[in-house]
C-alpha cells in the first residue's frame, strides 16, 4: 500500500514537471545594450528650442534636464555613450532680464496663465569655460542660423546673434553653432531644425513675408518664411560637415506647427452665446460696413465671393466667427472701408488672443482682432506648403546620407487625433494643459512630451543602426506644473 | 462569533494569482488534497457543499483554520527593459464552520470564509502606476445553512450568503501629476448556495454544489484625489479633494462536481472539477458623483474592460492513513486564469497554474489537527493589453501553508 502511495507521489511530481515555463524566456535586464553600427561616445545635439529643452515660454534648468537629447543621451550611456553636458541656465525662472526675455509661464491657483514672479538670474555672460556643451540647441534658431559665424557675438544683436548662443559659444566672434559642434568631433549627432523657419511667421499671425524665391537669408525678417531651397541647401551643408569624419546621426522632420495648442486652443469660431439684443446691437454696428461693401461690389472693386466673405453678421445661439483684420483682402481704404471679415473654421486664432477675446474688451465683436492674433487660412496654407517642402528635403537628405530619420510630423498628427498616444495607460493628446505633452506656451513640449519624442529618436536610431537602446518611461517626466 | 469578527479585523487579503481573485483556501485538510471537497469528515465541508454537513459522522462538529499565502509578481517591460516586483503582504485567509444535527435527518450549519480577495502592492513608481499602485480587495462570507437527508445515502442542502467586502485601490493620475485612492469598506452583497451529497456506497462520496454569484455593491465609496488644490473645482471635488463613487464588483458563481473513492479503508483518492462563472466580470464600472474622471459619454463614468471568461479547475488529491493517528495527504490541481494573455491586468494578476499540495492530519480522538502546504507553478505570461495600453511579461511565485483544527462531538 505504501508503494502505491509513493508511486502516486511520483506521478504527481511528473505532472508538475511538464510545465517549467514559469520563468521568463529572457530576463531583459540581462540583455546587453549595444550601439550596433553606431558609436555613441560623443553625441552632439543640434537644433532649436525643442532640442534645448525650452518650455513654458522660457529656457530653465528643469526643462533642460528633461530635453529630448538629454533623455536620448542617458539611454546612450547604457551603450558606450559619454558625458552629455548642457549649457544650463542660472535658475528655474528662465528669464534673461538684460535682453528682455521674461520668466517662464505658470498657472495661478485659479488656473490662469501668468509669468512667474521674480528676477531671472541668467545673463549673457559666456559659460563656455564650464563646457564644452553637447546640447547645442539654440532657442529661436532657424535652419540657416546654425551656420552663421558670430551668431554668438553680442555685438551682432538683435538680428544676427542669439542670446542663448552668446552664453555658450566657444569663440563668440567667430563661432557658428555648426563649427562649435564640429570642434567636439562628434561620433553621433542629432539635427532637428526648421520649425522656426515657419513657426515665427505663424505665431506672429502671418506678420512676416513668405520669402519663397529669395535665396539670401541675410535679407529675411525674423517673422519670414524661409525659402525651401535655402532650407535644403543649409541642411545639406550641415550634414556634409557633420558626417565628414564618418559620424552617424539622426534627423527629424518638422511637425505641422498649426496643430499645436498655440493655434488650436482658441476655437476658430469663438463668439458664442450671444443673445438677441447683443446680436441686434452688433449687426447694427456693422450695417454701415456691410452697406459700403455692397457699394464696392457694385463698382466691381470686389468679386461677389469676396463680398460674401466680408459681410459681417452675428447670430444668436451659434458659434460665430470673430471679426478680424485680414490684410490679404482687397484694399478698399480709398473708399474708407477697412479690411474686415469674420473668421471661418479654416482660420486659426492664436492662444495670445484669449486675453482680448473677452466680451468686456469687445475683442472679435465690436473690436476686430488685429492681424497678429490670427493666422488666416491663406497664411496657414503658406506655412503648410513650406513645411511640406522642408520635410520632403529632410527625408531625401536622410535617405541619401544613410541617416536615421524621425517622422515627427506623423507623430504630431497621431498626437493631435482624438485617440492621442497612449503609454502605460496614460493618454497623451495635443490639448492645451490637459493633453500632457504641451507646456504652458502652447508650442513647446513638457518633459513627458520630450520623453515621447525621445522615444521616437531612439526607435529610429535602433532601426537604422541595429542598436538596442531601451525606450524611456514617458510618464516619469514632468507635465504641466499645477500650482 | 465575536471572536471571529475580531480576528477578521486582522485579516489581510491574499492573491493566489490563478482564478482571478477567487482564493481557494477554505479548508486546510482540503488544501492538502488539492482543495478537493468531497470529504464529509468535519464542519469545514459547510462552505463547499451545504448538503455535506448531513454526512459528518458526529452530532456536532466545529472546524476552523487559517492560511498564510506568500506571493510575488514580477513584471518586465520589453521597450524600457525595466523590471518591477511586487512587495505584497502575507495574505491570511481564514475560515470557521460549525455543523449540528438537529434531528437525525436535519442538520444546520454556519460557515464563515474569506473566499475572494487580493492584495497587490507594486512599487509606487512602477511602469503600471496609472493602472494600480496598490489594491486590496477583501470579502467575508457568512453562510447559515440547512441540510436534509433524503435517504440514508443522499442529502440536499441550501445556504444563504451574506457578504461584506472592501476595496482600497491606489493609482497614479499622471495627467494631473497626482494619485487617486478609491475606497469603500462597506460593500455588501447576497447570494445562496445549494448542493447534493451522495454516498451510494460506503466507499464512495459524490458532491454536487452550486454557489451563486454575489454582486458586491459599493454604494458609498470615497474617491480621494491627491492633486493640486487648484484642480479641485475642475474635478468637482469637495474641500478635502474627495468625491463619491458607486461600483459593483461581481464575485463569481461556482459549480463543483467532486468524488472521493476509498480504495482501501485507509487510502482514498478524490477528484474534482470547479466551473467558475467569471464571465460576469467583463468590465468594472466606477460611477463618480462629480469627477469627470471617466472615459464614457457621461464623463463621470469610468469603464474598465476586464473580459474575464469562465474557468475550469481540475483537482486530484489523495490521503493515506498511516495509522489511526496520522494521515498523509497529497494533491495536484490545475487552475485556469480567467482571462487571455492580452487581457492581463496588473491589479489582479492571474496565471494558469499547476499547484502541488501536501499535508498531514493528526487525529487525537475528537480533536483533529491538520497541516497543509502548497506551492504554485504559475506560467509566465506575455501580454499586450490594448484596453489599458500596457504590455510586457509577468511571472509569479506563490506558496501557501495552513493550520486547521476540527472537533467532532457525538
Amino acid at each position: 500500500m505504501k508503494k502505491i502511495f509513493i508511486s502516486t507521489l511520483a506521478v504527481s511530481l511528473m505532472l508538475f514537471s511538464y510545465s517549467c515555463d514559469t520563468d521568463f524566456e529572457n530576463d531583459l535586464t540581462q540583455i546587453p545594450v549595444t550601439s550596433g553600427s553606431a558609436d555613441f561616445s560623443r553625441y552632439v545635439a543640434l537644433g532649436n528650442s525643442l532640442t534645448a529643452g525650452y518650455r513654458d515660454g522660457a529656457l530653465y534648468i528643469d526643462g533642460q534636464n528633461e530635453s529630448y537629447p538629454s533623455i536620448v543621451a542617458s539611454q546612450m550611456k547604457l551603450a558606450g555613450g559619454g558625458d552629455f553636458r548642457q549649457p544650463l541656465m542660472a535658475d528655474n525662472l528662465g528669464g534673461i532680464p538684460s535682453v528682455g526675455f521674461s520668466n517662464k509661464r505658470i498657472l495661478t491657483s485659479t488656473m490662469e496663465l501668468t509669468i512667474a514672479p521674480g528676477v531671472g538670474a541668467t545673463t549673457l555672460a559666456n559659460i563656455f569655460s564650464s563646457g564644452p556643451y553637447h546640447n547645442m540647441g539654440v532657442p529661436g534658431a532657424k535652419s540657416f542660423h546654425l551656420g552663421i559665424a558670430g551668431y554668438g557675438n553680442p555685438a551682432n544683436l538683435p538680428n544676427a546673434a542669439n542670446p542663448y548662443f552668446i552664453r555658450f559659444a566657444k569663440n563668440p566672434t567667430t563661432s557658428s553653432v555648426l563649427t562649435d559642434a564640429l570642434e567636439l568631433n562628434p561620433t553621433f549627432f542629432s539635427l532637428w531644425i526648421g520649425n522656426n523657419d515657419v513657426l515665427s511667421y505663424a505665431t506672429s499671425g502671418g506678420a512676416g513675408v513668405d520669402q519663397k524665391g529669395n535665396m539670401n537669408p541675410a535679407t529675411y525678417g525674423s517673422n519670414d518664411i524661409t525659402d525651401p531651397t535655402v532650407f535644403a541647401s543649409v541642411i545639406n551643408n550641415y550634414i556634409n560637415a557633420l558626417t565628414a569624419n564618418g559620424a552617424k546621426g539622426v534627423i527629424a522632420n518638422i511637425p505641422s506647427v498649426t496643430s499645436i495648442p498655440f493655434f488650436t486652443r482658441v476655437p476658430a469660431m469663438p463668439i458664442a452665446g450671444l443673445n438677441d439684443a447683443q446680436v441686434t446691437q452688433l449687426n447694427g454696428g456693422y450695417a454701415q460696413y456691410n452697406a459700403a461693401l455692397a457699394q464696392a461690389k457694385s463698382f466691381a472693386l470686389i468679386t461677389d465671393a469676396e463680398y460674401q466673405k466680408r459681410l459681417i453678421k452675428f447670430e444668436a445661439g451659434i458659434a460665430n466667427g470673430a471679426v478680424i483684420v485680414d490684410k490679404d483682402l482687397t484694399n478698399l481704404t480709398a473708399m474708407q472701408i477697412p479690411s474686415y471679415r469674420q473668421t471661418t473654421a479654416n482660420d486659426l486664432i492664436l492662444l495670445t488672443a484669449s486675453a482680448v477675446l473677452t466680451p468686456s474688451a469687445g475683442g472679435g465683436t465690436s473690436v476686430p482682432l488685429s492681424d497678429q492674433y490670427v493666422l488666416t487660412e491663406m497664411e496657414a496654407n503658406k506655412v503648410t506648403t513650406a513645411t511640406t517642402a522642408y520635410n520632403a528635403s529632410l527625408s531625401t537628405i536622410a535617405q541619401s546620407k544613410g541617416l536615421a530619420f524621425v517622422d515627427a510630423h506623423s507623430k504630431m498628427v497621431e498626437l493631435s487625433s482624438t485617440s492621442g498616444i497612449r503609454w502605460n495607460n496614460v493618454k497623451y493628446t495635443a490639448e492645451f494643459v490637459t493633453g500632457g505633452t504641451f507646456s504652458l506656451d502652447g508650442v513647446h513640449l513638457t518633459g513627458r512630451g520630450a520623453g515621447l519624442i525621445a522615444n521616437e529618436f531612439i526607435k529610429a536610431i535602433n532601426a537604422k543602426y541595429g542598436s538596442n537602446l531601451p525606450l524611456t518611461d514617458i510618464n516619469k517626466y514632468s507635465g504641466v506644473a499645477f500650482p | 462569533m465575536k471572536r471571529i469578527l475580531i480576528s477578521t479585523a486582522l485579516l489581510a487579503g491574499v492573491c493566489t494569482y490563478a482564478g482571478g481573485f477567487r482564493v481557494s483556501l477554505q479548508g486546510v485538510k482540503q488544501l492538502a488534497m488539492a482543495h478537493t471537497s468531497a470529504h464529509a469528515e468535519d464542519a469545514s465541508i459547510a462552505f463547499f457543499n451545504p448538503a455535506g454537513i448531513s454526512f459528518i459522522p458526529s452530532k456536532l462538529s466545529v472546524a476552523a483554520g487559517g492560511f498564510g499565502a506568500i506571493s510575488s509578481v514580477t513584471y518586465q517591460n520589453f521597450d524600457t527593459r525595466q523590471t518591477y516586483e511586487t512587495d505584497n503582504p502575507i495574505g491570511t485567509p481564514l475560515y470557521a464552520a460549525v455543523a449540528y444535527k438537529v434531528l437525525d435527518n436535519v442538520s444546520v450549519g454556519f460557515s464563515f470564509t474569506t473566499p475572494f480577495g487580493s492584495t497587490i502592492q507594486w512599487p509606487e513608481d512602477w511602469a503600471g502606476r496609472e493602472i494600480v499602485q496598490k489594491m486590496s480587495l477583501k470579502s467575508m462570507y457568512f453562510q447559515p445553512m440547512v441540510s436534509v437527508k433524503l435517504a440514508p445515502w443522499a442529502s440536499v442542502g441550501v445556504s444563504y450568503i451574506y457578504a461584506t467586502g472592501s476595496v482600497d485601490w491606489d493609482k497614479a493620475i499622471t495627467g494631473f501629476s497626482g494619485t487617486l485612492n478609491i475606497k469603500d469598506e462597506k460593500a455588501t452583497g447576497q447570494g445562496f448556495g445549494m448542493g447534493f451529497y451522495f454516498r451510494p456506497e460506503d466507499n464512495l462520496d459524490l458532491s454536487i454544489a452550486y454557489r451563486s454569484p454575489v454582486n458586491m455593491k459599493a454604494e458609498n465609496g470615497t474617491a480621494t484625489f491627491n492633486v493640486s488644490q487648484a484642480i479641485y473645482p475642475l474635478l468637482g471635488l469637495n474641500a478635502n479633494g474627495q468625491d463619491k463613487f458607486t461600483a459593483t464588483l461581481p464575485l463569481a458563481e461556482e459549480y463543483t462536481l467532486g468524488a472521493t473513492y476509498k480504495i482501501t479503508p485507509s487510502w482514498k483518492i478524490s477528484a474534482e472539477m470547479n466551473y467558475t462563472g467569471w464571465e460576469k466580470y467583463e468590465k468594472l464600472t466606477l460611477d463618480f458623483e462629480n469627477a469627470p474622471a471617466g472615459n464614457q459619454t457621461d464623463p463621470t463614468v469610468l469603464v474598465n474592460p476586464k473580459n474575464f471568461h469562465n474557468t475550469r479547475t481540475y483537482r486530484l488529491g489523495t490521503e493515506y492513513k498511516f495509522n489511526s493517528m496520522i494521515a498523509g495527504r497529497l494533491g495536484w490541481y490545475y487552475d485556469e486564469s480567467p482571462y487571455e494573455d492580452n487581457n492581463f491586468i496588473p491589479e489582479t494578476p492571474s496565471f494558469d497554474a499547476n499547484v502541488a499540495t501536501g499535508g498531514i492530519g493528526l487525529n487525537f480522538g475528537n480533536l483533529g489537527v491538520d497541516l497543509a502546504a502548497a506551492v504554485s507553478f504559475p506560467k509566465s505570461r506575455t501580454f499586450n493589453n490594448q484596453n489599458i495600453h500596457f504590455a510586457g511579461q509577468a511571472k509569479a511565485r506563490t506558496y501557501y501553508f495552513g493550520l486547521g483544527v476540527n472537533y467532532n462531538l457525538n
